[in-house]
Formats: structure tokens, sequence, C-alpha cells
């Protein structure tokens, strides 16, 4: 298979922009164009030849189709082939491994990939009602059950099963929000306390449960947003138009699903489509959980955070927690988690997230980290993107290039 | 020949189905059996229809949740939903009908209007405790 | 003050009102908020706080701050009847103002919502303290409830579970433009105010006096590039 790099890097800001006037695709499209001046190619974009686009509810909140042939146009990029990929919450790097197969086949050279999703335009109780479309129709979804259901279902049995706590649920939440303060685009600038989101007295009113026990601050907010990656094949002559910015490589890639129906997984607290999308990633890459430096992991629900690093063997099954109280992943610890501050407090417009989470991986590979949040020394950074509720799952791994 | 039970009333039941080949029981209903493959056709014309199981009676309490963010359509404060299995080792997911759950408690597996659409009422799941 | 007989008419009957007793809470990012009443003569900064929002044309902010302007100068003009305001201050410096009247002794019109310091969910703080005030502090029956904004309205009907009226319209109607209403009432405030009404009671006397003298907030996350001192 062809080498890959990653070229040049866009994000807008997460939050609320469904206020803007600015649909969906000019929204995905100002991701693109940003990561088309960090690539230097804004003049030469035409050189591009295939885009692929990632987003979960275009056709349902946006009540748009066809979205990747929209984007060609909104930025003038015509002929370059273009797609769409859904995949749930895990759009975002399918869209990648898709661009990265796309190139690796030897099929086409330069690849754009952009996940976007405006999802703030409806309600919060027709947001909750879109995500839930991704559980099981009969079985699931009529129950009026939700992802966030399932959260709280899961943290339930992993608070009973390892004697996760609260109090370290509420640790992982300061650390994310932490993180976020210095970064421009989250969603959630505010830091919150371990006190005020735990001790406090009037911790029901300010940190109220969404899902038993799953709370507030415990739980990923609704947000609007795009990221936008360019690649290009190392042996490409076309490499020669991106001199601006150091190429990062993409090493490895792998995904895998699991049962649809959470009750059907014989052991519900185990999500075997991430430990087997990881193994698949660091295969390609020749890689082990030891040689990662650092990684943005999918907390939609604070708890995934500790499961997932769990399942792709940063720690052993149930014994995150206590590298959590060590702060073993905090900027300064020796395995940083979600340096970006995670989807908890960056925030998550669905369609986005995975490509978020790979741009983080970039700029903290690159050294162009904003100061306070940049890993130290970093080579080998990972990202899980989560779809459904465990059911499909899709691993990155990003390496800084080896000078021989 | 008129099938005159397509006009009696729906029973209220959630059905698991059984394999014609070896009997395996599933919940919800697959396209292909998980254990010796073989196909369903719920028309019946090409394959076997798959016969249908009413699943209820006694089930243990796996994980549970009090939901507060309810979807669009939903106006209750809150509902509790849970994870059960049944003696047969089949699962399901459904409403929770107890005030205070607790994981590993036996339940009753009940059958009724868990959500009203436009021209349907659904029925599904709801676990009580057992009388 | 001698008020002369043309006044005397052109003012409403006031009933006493018990003053409402302050608490603090802690908000999720460590800061601590008083919330207390406030007294006719703090309205100026309470003016100078609300008007520049009547600007902010999204987010419903400028009916509600129109609409509040109005009601506490109204107030402060002795032309309102029974009006009471709260205000949530950090530091002195006022981040959330909610304003109801009374009707009666057992009847209350909840009239705004103003959250000023957005993210910390210092409005729903607010409206519970105001529900407090309503039936803990003056010992009212039932309060009636209407909003502007559709977000906001839903999330009061169902998360406390407010009483419909509507179908009593046009007898019954919230004078907030004269518009179908909802209850609070009081025995569907006990099965909430646990769940929604926050705040440590008594508050220490440092924190307390901060909150002294108020302060209008030197800029407005919704309103960019705003500067006080600039005004």
């Amino acid at each position: 298979m062809r080498k890959v790099y990653i070229v040049g890097i866009g994000h807008t800001n997460f939050g609320n922009l469904s206020e803007l006037d600015l649909d969906l695709v000019d929204i995905m499209a100002f991701a693109s164009t940003e990561a088309m001046d960090d690539a230097g190619i804004r003049k030469n974009r035409k050189i591009v030849d295939q885009v692929i686009v990632a987003n979960m509810g275009g056709g349902i909140i946006n009540h748009q189709t066809g979205i990747a042939s929209s984007l060609v146009s909104r930025l003038d990029l015509e002929p370059a082939m273009a797609e769409l990929i859904e995949n749930g919450p895990a759009s975002g790097a399918s869209a990648i491994k898709m661009g990265f197969a796309c190139i690796a086949s030897g099929m086409v050279d330069v690849v754009m990939v952009t996940g976007g999703e405006l999802m703030r335009t409806v309600s919060g109780w027709e947001g909750t009602d879109f995500i839930s479309t991704l559980l099981h129709p009969e079985a699931e979804y009529n129950y009026g059950l939700t992802l966030p259901a399932f959260g709280g279902m899961f943290t339930r049995l992993y608070m009973e099963r390892y004697g996760l706590t609260d109090r370290e649920l509420a640790m992982v939440a300061v650390k994310n929000h932490e993180n976020a303060t210095k970064n421009p685009y989250a969603h959630v600038i505010t830091p919150c306390t371990l006190e005020a989101i735990f001790d406090n007295p009037d911790v029901d009113t300010v940190n109220p449960y969404i899902a038993e026990p799953v709370r507030l601050y415990s739980t990923c907010p609704v947000s609007d947003g795009a990221a936008s990656v360019i690649m290009c094949a190392m042996d490409s002559p076309k490499m020669g138009y991106f001199k601006k910015k150091e190429p990062i490589v993409i090493s490895g890639v792998g995904s895998a699903t699991d049962t649809h129906c959470v009750h059907q997984r014989e052991d519900p607290l185990r999500l075997k489509a991430v430990q087997l999308s990881a193994e698949r990633a660091y295969k390609m890459a020749g890689l082990s959980a030891k040689d990662i430096s650092f990684a943005e992991l999918h907390d939609a629900f604070l708890v995934l955070e500790l499961a997932i690093s769990e399942e792709i063997g940063f720690f052993k099954i149930g014994a995150s927690k206590e590298a959590v109280v060590k702060g073993v992943t905090r900027i300064n610890g020796s395995l940083p988690i979600n340096t970006s501050g995670g989807l908890k407090a960056k925030g998550h417009p669905v369609g986005a997230t995975g490509v978020s989470q790979v741009y983080e991986l970039v700029k903290q590979l690159r050294g162009e980290a904003e100061k306070g949040r940049q890993v130290k020394n970093p080579k080998h950074g990972m990202a899980v993107n989560f779809g459904g509720f465990g059911n499909n799952v899709v691993t990155t791994i990003c390496s800084k290039e080896c000078k021989k | 020949m008129i099938d005159f039970n397509v006009y009696k009333p729906k029973k209220n039941e959630v059905y698991a189905y059984k394999c014609p080949e070896c009997g395996t029981l599933d919940y919800p209903a697959p396209m292909i059996c998980r254990k010796c493959g073989a196909r369903r056709d719920p028309s019946g014309v090409y394959f076997s229809s798959w016969e249908k199981i009413p699943l209820k009676g006694k089930c243990k309490l796996l994980t549970w949740s009090r939901v507060y963010a309810l979807p669009e359509g939903f106006l209750e404060k809150y509902l509790i939903f849970g994870i059960v299995e049944f003696e047969n080792g089949l699962r399901a997911s459904g409403r929770l009908l107890v005030d205070k759950p607790q994981i590993g408690m036996n339940l009753v597996a009940k059958v009724g209007l868990v959500r009203e659409k436009v021209d349907e009422d659904v029925l599904g799941f709801m676990f009580d405790k057992e009388d | 003050m001698i008020v002369n007989k043309m006044e005397k008419r052109l003012r409403p009957p006031q009933i006493n009102l018990k003053t409402y007793i302050p608490k603090v809470i802690m908000l999720a990012n460590g800061e601590k908020m008083v919330v207390r009443e406030t007294k006719r003569e703090e309205t100026s900064v309470l003016l100078e706080t609300i008007f520049p929002l009547i600007e902010v044309q999204k987010d419903f902010y400028d009916i509600v701050a129109a609409r509040m302007y109005a009601e506490i100068l109204g107030w402060y003009r002795y032309r309102v009847a029974n009006e009471f305001v709260l205000v949530g201050a950090i530091d002195g410096v006022i981040v959330g103002i909610v304003n109801s009247r009374i009707i009666d002794e057992d009847v209350g019109i909840s009239l705004h919502t103003m959250t000023i310091k957005r993210g910390l969910r210092i409005g729903a703080q607010l409206f519970a303290s105001k529900m407090e005030n309503h039936f803990n502090m003056l010992g009212q029956k039932e309060v009636l409830i209407v909003a502007e904004s559709p977000i906001g309205f839903r999330r009061w009907m169902i998360e406390y579970g407010l009483e419909n009226r509507e179908d009593e319209y046009p007898k019954v109607q919230h004078e907030l433009g004269g518009v179908p209403t909802h209850v609070l009432t009081k025995s569907l405030y006990d099965i909430i105010c646990d769940q929604k009404v926050g705040g440590q009671r008594p508050v220490d006397s440092e924190i307390l006096a901060t909150a002294d003298i108020l302060k209008a907030p030197e800029e407005y996350e919704q309103i960019p590039g705003f500067e006080r001192s600039k005004q």
C-alpha cells in the first residue's frame, strides 16, 4: 500500500452556529478552505482528485442530500470526484479511512476529507430523537431509548463491576474542560471545578442527572461545526505543492463492528469493536499500545474515555480510573488523553468529530498546539471514533515522519 | 383461503424467532440464523417463515438508568429503562416499571403500550416486580 | 415623603411583601453566585445592566430585555403593583435577573428570567429561586407562568410539570401579552423543589458583603465589542 501523508488541516469553531447566515455546506466549506490555506493550495485547489464528506444528519435535520456534490460546487472544486460517508458518529474517521484507501490503492493522489454537522437548528428533543435513530428500530428506538440511556446503563454497570466513583468521573470532566480552555475552537471554554460538580451541596441543580448515573458534566454537548484534512500520497509528484507544513503520516487505520442491539453483546461491558479496530490499526502501523504518545478517545459519555482506553490496551480492564486519579492522562502526564478537550468540552458535531480528532493528532505531532496544551515530543497519536453505541468503531494512528 | 386469524385483536406479545433448522431462539428477528446460517423469509415464499415464540416470563435485571433527556414526543419528566436476561438466555431492552431498581433483581416481563406513533400503537416490554 | 393626591391615585395599592432570604450557590466553574432581592434604590444599576441587551436581536433577548426594562422602571415609578426582583451576583457583578408580580396573597405572576452570563445554568437557578420566593417566603398557592422562548417554555412545562390552564383562556390570561397560561401550584412545587431549588443558607457574611453594592457587567458575550466604560 502507498504511504499517505496529511498535508493540510482546517477547523471551525464548535458550538452554536445555527443562528448565523450559513447552511451546513457553508460550514463544511469554511473548514475545507481553512485546510486549503493550511496546505497552501487555495490557488491550486483543483489538484484535489477526490472529496469525501462525513455527515450524519444532513438528510434528517437539514433536509439536504447529495451533500458531497454540493460541497464541491461551493468550493469551486469541479470536476473532483465526491462521495458522502455516513457511519453515525464515526462518519468522520470512516471518511478518513476511505480517503486513505483511495490513495493507498493507487486510484487517486490527493483527497480532501471534510466532516461537518449542523444539528442545533432543531430543538434538544428533536436532536435526541435524531441520534436515537442509530438504535434498533423495533427493539430499542420504539421504546424511546436514547444513546444517553445506554450511556447511563453502561456507566452504572461499569461502576458496579469496577468500583468507578462519581468523583473519578468528575475528575475526567475537570481535565477535559481544562484542556479546552486553551483550545480556541472548543464549544465549552468555561472550566469546571471538582468541588463545584462533585463536592457541591447543590450538585443536583448545578450538575443534574441526564440519565442516572450520567450527569450533565459526564456527557458531551450538542454542537455545530466542521473539520477538514487534506491527504496526499507520499510518492505523488503533487507533493511538490505541499511544502508549507510538516507532513504527518497516517500509519494505521482499522475498524470493526459489534452487535447492533446492545443487549445482544456477550458481555455488555466489553467493547469488542473498539479492541478489534485498535488491533487492526496497530497491526498496519507495526506498533503497540506502549508506542502511543497521546490519544483522542471518543468521550461522548465520560465513561467511554475510560472504557476505550482499556480496550485499546493503555490500561488493564477496569483499571483506567487509577491512572486518572494519578494524573497520567493529563496534558503533562505520561499518556495525555483528549488534549483538545475531548467531545466533552470541545464539542461533538457528530459528522465532524472523527475528522476533528485527527486534526488534533496532526496539530500535536507538528508541534503546533496552543501554549499550555502541547504534548512534549509526541511520536505517535491515536484517535478512536465510536459509532452507534459501540457497534462500529474506527481507529486511526498518525505518526511523525521517521527521519532516517 | 381466508385466514380469519387476521381479524382477531392483536395479542399483546413480543416475539422471539425460532430457527426452523436448529431451533435456536433469537430476538429481535435476524435474517440469518446466528448458529446454523439458515435464512429467514418473512413472506414464507422462498424460505420458511420462522415460528414466533412469545418472549415473556421471569427475567433478571442486568443494568438500568433513569433517563431525563427524552426524545421528541415524550412528555414525561423521566422514564426508567433496563436490560434484562430471560431464563432461556435471551436478553432484551425495555421500560422498567420499578421505582427503585437494583442490578440482579428478579422481574417479570409484561407487554404494554410504549409509544404512540401516527396510526400505530407500539407495544413493547415493560418489566415489573414479580407479584 | 408626603405624596400629592394625584400621584396617590396613580399609584397602585401595595401589599407588604416579606423579603427574600439571600442564598449562595457554587456554579459549575467554581464561582459563587449570591441570590438576593433588590431594593428600589438599586433600580439604576438594574436598568443599566438590562438596557444594552435590548439591542441583541436574537435568542429573544430583545423582547425579554425590553419588557423587563419596562417592568422594573414601572416598579420604580410606582406604576406596577407588588413586584419583586431577584438578582444573581458573582463578586457583586450582576449575572442574571428575574422578576415577578403578586396579584393577591394566593396568586402570583412570573414575569421574566434573564441570563446575562451564559453556560452555567444561571437562568434555571434563578427561575427556581423565584418560585422558592413565591411559595416558601410569600406563602402563595399558585403562580401563573408563560414564556417568550419556545425552548424555555417546554423546559419549564415538562421539567416542572406545570398545570395547563390554556383552556380557561380568555377568562384567565397572563398579563405578558394576554396569552393563555400554565400554572405552578404549591403541590406541584413541593414535588420538584428538592430537584430544582439549590442554594445554601445562611450566606457567609464576607460573601454576602461582596453583593452589597451591585455592579453592571463590564462586557456581555451576547454583545461582542461592548465596553461599559465607553457607554
